[in-house]
């Protein structure tokens, strides 16, 4: 792990633990309803202030905290082109099977390229403390991951391309 | 599979086992090939009489290099009128095969060549066109050479796709051969585009002997004034030239030359396909690793999958819930 | 481009896959879906099977990630050492390749293998650009929904595919029935009995829609009729018992008889109805067997499955019926009307006969029984019709062929645009392809 990246993701990790202080809120402006509060955006005075903890411009976490859920997204570093469609293609393909993640928003928000979903049923449910572990498991995995499909992606050109002009050799 | 073939494998099947003296039966199969090719394998007198029609988009810019006389010099005494429909056919009697094997072989190999062969005429008319350069130019030195020899030949154009073409171009030490290619997906742009640049190395790097391979996104030198030709100006549209050096356009070598190049754009796609489904192979891995927190033993994810599998765990979790909320869910 | 080229059918079964284009009236190639990779086999006979905790996730979420895994071996290009189909069988037989097959119960289980099965397909096969083609592929009955999507991804994020249609196996069979001159109205609604190597499936539609709550499977299938050909040999002690002969003799002597008493009688008048089979053995020794009453018993396990399992012995037909009486009471008739054999187990002669008769017993005799019962009412009768046609072999296929060429089937697909603008779970519906409204 790189140096700047230990501490970047030591601030998420605190930040998302104080950020997981959920309790059940039953919906004020509708009746008999429960809905995560930072997705309804109805009753301003239970939203707590988002949070944004930047390593660089290009990787980021946005923390939206409320009284029953929180909302964290991800920005995923995308150095280049083939970066950029690499995140774009496996954030995709992880959205798509959402449902047996249980904390994945199947739309990340607007300028980030990944979004969790964390409420007070899933902090009920789960152990808090692995809930932050899979978060920042999730952040240091993908960013490997995006690079060694890159690596695969330049190695297997290079052998493509080889391949085709040898027999003119 | 690492390089596409040459062949159409179902005419080299059907013909093998029509030849291997199976009882004969009625053919009546229309198959596609790669480019927009249609085949029609059918026996339309009677069950001896193997026809086999083919149709290429571009089959009247093909006869205008020469495709006609390729054809008939390869399929000799075999072809017959083109079907309706179709723009060349060659008939096989099953009465009336050779009598060897190896030529048995040879024939079912050049009729499932079919394609290959109809593309290859304005490739062997450009090496032709090549050598006959050669010998004048090498009478002149190269400053005095008279312009024609210094120019080299037509550009002949082959849109042998509805976006796509290939040009070629013979000079006195080179032929050239410029794919356009285009790229109607963003994901296969970028690919094609890290792709295209190990072909543009490789010769810098490995196989020296190669054909010099350059790539841009506006039209190359040799095909300005070429009509048809498009700037897309969004870097869409790209010209792949390979440049074959006269090493590569020897009587030896030219017919595995033609044939390989030929198969560039399908191979250069391919490859493109076979790596996404790579890695879509590793996605749904780690996908899979991340449901189960394998990468990483110390973490899990406890979902309900997990907590049924693991009792000790059922306890621990039970306390930390109904500390927390008084509801202890009886899942 | 993809304006006038064929649409690519399809159809991977458990056993063989089937390919070709729309319009030709068989598929260019059938060959087994298995795949041939790099490495041992997959371990006890299933993928991930070496991990428990694997079997726990649908199929589609690990995508049959197998034991032994790491992401580092898979760093070289190891995916694309690998065969399909014939080339793949022998490969395994050479060291370092182990088999695989990725369709399992006709549902696919393993989608790295399926996804690199189809390139292969596509590109060294069919020769296509997927780019410039529709594809229509097959789904077995009750197939859920994420393994369609599943396969939409594939064929469209991996090959750009312009268009994919997914289509139920039993609907095309009743579509390839239209062939038949039995037929007389196009209507998609009808039993269809679906034999293959490894199972046998009953299947009610109405209207195009499988009713899946009445499927009914049967654990006899054409290898079990080798099996059974085979035992009968080795117990006469015929020079050559093996597989292989013996699914040569069922394909070539065997058919159904009216009645088996009759039946062993009649041999034993004529002798002529005795065979000979020749065999050549590996290695050029020619040697002859005889084929006996097997000739008609094979098959006959399908009516009588006593003489040949001890724990399956519901015979076919009175499957067939139960299935129909379990279907809505509204759609019976039809169902009733138009049975239709599809797979390769259903071509003995007079198959499609004996079933109709078989049948039409259980169903008069019930008729008989609620006349009596309501004290002198008339019932009008039910038609009892079972349909064989000539494309019963690949009927799946040849229904796919049929659909697949007519002018409309392109707008019954979902495009890659919309794919784009949708998503994946654009492909879990689709308009019924030849249903009301179409030709």
């Amino acid at each position: 792990m790189s140096q700047s990246l230990r501490p970047y993701l030591q601030c998420v990790r605190s930040s998302l633990t104080s950020a997981l202080c959920l309790s059940n809120f039953a919906s004020q402006t509708s009746e008999r309803h429960n809905v995560p509060e930072i997705e309804a955006q109805t009753s301003p005075e239970v939203l707590l202030n988002p949070l944004t903890v930047a390593r660089n411009e290009n990787e980021r976490v946005l923390i939206e905290p409320s009284i029953n859920s929180v909302r964290i997204s991800i920005k995923i570093k995308q150095a280049d082109e083939i970066e950029h469609i690499l995140v774009h293609k496996f954030t995709r393909f992880l959205t798509q099977r959402a449902e047996a993640f249980f904390i994945l928003r199947r739309k990340p928000i607007k300028g980030y390229d990944i979004s969790f979903l964390i409420t007070n049923y899933h902090t009920e449910e789960m152990l808090k403390h692995k809930l932050v572990d899979f978060i920042i498991q999730f952040m240091e995995e993908v960013d490997k991951e995006i690079s060694e499909m890159k690596l695969f992606l330049n190695a297997r050109a290079r052998f493509v391309a080889e391949s085709f002009l040898t027999p003119f050799d | 599979m690492l390089l596409l073939d040459y062949q159409n494998v179902l005419i080299q099947s059907v013909l093998t086992e029509r030849f291997s003296g199976a009882p004969p039966v009625n053919i009546d199969q229309t198959v596609s090939d790669f480019d927009g090719v249609t085949f029609h394998i059918s026996t339309p007198d009677s069950k001896t009489k193997i026809l086999v029609s083919i149709q290429v988009k571009c089959f009247n810019e093909l006869v205008k290099y020469g495709a006609q006389q390729v054809l008939e010099r390869e399929y000799g005494p075999y072809v017959v009128a083109p079907e309706n429909g179709y723009n060349f056919s060659v008939q096989v009697d099953l009465d009336n095969l050779p009598d060897d094997k190896e030529a048995r072989d040879d024939l079912i190999r050049r009729v499932s060549l079919l394609k290959r062969n109809a593309m290859a005429a304005p490739f062997e008319h450009a090496f032709d066109e090549h050598h006959k350069l050669q010998e004048e130019a090498s009478k002149f030195t190269s400053e005095e050479a008279p312009q024609g020899v210094r120019e080299g030949g037509q550009v002949m154009a082959i849109h042998y796709r509805e976006e796509e073409a290939i040009y070629i171009k013979a000079s006195h030490d080179r032929v050239t051969v410029i794919f356009s290619t285009i790229f109607r997906e963003e994901t296969d742009r970028v690919f094609g585009k890290v792709f295209i640049q190990e072909f543009v190395d490789a010769r810098r790097r490995a196989i020296q002997n190669a054909p010099q391979v350059l790539f841009r996104t506006d039209p190359p030198l040799e095909l300005q004034g070429v009509p048809g030709v498009k700037d897309s100006g969004n870097g869409e549209i790209g010209y792949v030239t390979f440049v074959l050096f006269p090493r590569h356009l020897t009587r030896q070598r030219r017919d595995e030359v033609i044939s390989h190049i030929q198969t560039f754009r399908d191979y250069f796609h391919y490859h493109i396909k076979a790596s996404k489904a790579y890695i879509h192979s590793r996605m749904r891995r780690r996908t899979a690793d991340f449901l189960q927190g394998k990468c990483n033993p110390q973490y899990k994810l406890p979902t309900k999958v997990l907590r049924r599998a693991r009792p000790e765990n059922e306890e621990k979790e039970r306390k930390t819930a109904s500390g927390r909320t008084f509801k202890v869910q009886g899942s | 481009m993809a304006s006038h080229t064929p649409a690519v059918v399809m159809d991977n079964g458990t056993g063989f896959s089937k390919l070709g284009f729309a319009g030709n009236d068989s598929p260019s190639f059938v060959f087994p879906t298995a795949i041939a990779t790099k490495g041992p086999a997959a371990g006890s006979g299933g993928s991930g099977s070496g991990r428990p905790a694997v079997a726990n996730k649908p199929s589609y979420l690990t995508g049959g990630a197998g034991p032994g895994g790491h992401l580092s071996m898979k760093r070289g290009t190891e995916d694309l050492d690998f065969f399909i189909g014939d080339e793949a069988l022998a490969a395994a037989n050479g060291p370092g390749y182990g088999i695989h097959y990725p369709i399992r119960h006709g549902q696919v289980e393993n989608w790295d293998h399926m996804e690199r099965f189809w390139s292969n397909s596509i590109f060294k096969y069919l020769r296509v650009e997927p780019e410039d083609h529709y594809f229509l592929l097959t789904e077995p009955p009750l197939n859920p929904p994420e393994n369609r999507e599943n396969t939409a991804e594939i064929m469209f994020e991996s090959f750009n595919c312009a268009g994919l249609y997914i289509a139920v196996q039993a609907v095309l069979a009743l579509a390839a029935s239209w062939t038949s001159s039995k037929v007389s109205d196009r209507s998609l609604t009808g039993t269809v009995i679906d034999s293959g190597d490894g199972v046998t499936h009953v299947i009610p539609v109405a209207e195009g829609y499988v009713i899946g709550s009445s499927i009914k499977s049967i654990p006899i299938a054409g290898r079990d009729i080798t099996y059974f050909v085979q035992s009968l040999l080795r117990d006469r002690g015929e020079p050559d018992s093996s597989l292989k002969t013996a699914g040569e003799i069922k394909e070539e002597y065997c058919y159904v008889c009216p009645d088996i008493v009759k039946e062993f009688s009649r041999f034993d008048r004529d002798p002529t109805r005795f065979v000979k089979h020749l065999v050549t053995q590996p290695g050029g020794r020619k040697v002859s067997v005889d084929v006996g009453y097997e000739r008609f018993l094979a098959p006959e396990i399908f009516f009588n499955p006593e003489i040949y399992s001890s724990d399956f012995l519901t015979p076919l037909p009175t499957v067939v019926d139960g299935v129909i009486q379990s279907s809505p009471i509204d759609v019976r008739r039809g169902l009733y009307k138009n049975i239709v054999l599809s797979g390769g187990s259903t071509l003995y002669k007079d198959f499609g006969r004996r079933l109709q008769r078989d049948i039409k017993h259980l169903v008069d005799a019930r008729i008989r029984a609620s006349e009596a019962k309501s004290g002198g009412a008339r019932s009008g009768g039910l038609e009892v019709q079972v349909i064989s046609h000539k494309r019963q072999r690949h009927g799946p296929w040849f229904g796919g062929s049929l659909l697949g060429q007519t002018p409309e089937f392109r707008s019954y697909c979902h495009t890659k645009a919309e794919y784009d603008e949708i998503g994946p779970s654009i492909v879990r519906r689709f308009a019924l392809l030849g249903g009301p409204g179409g030709s």
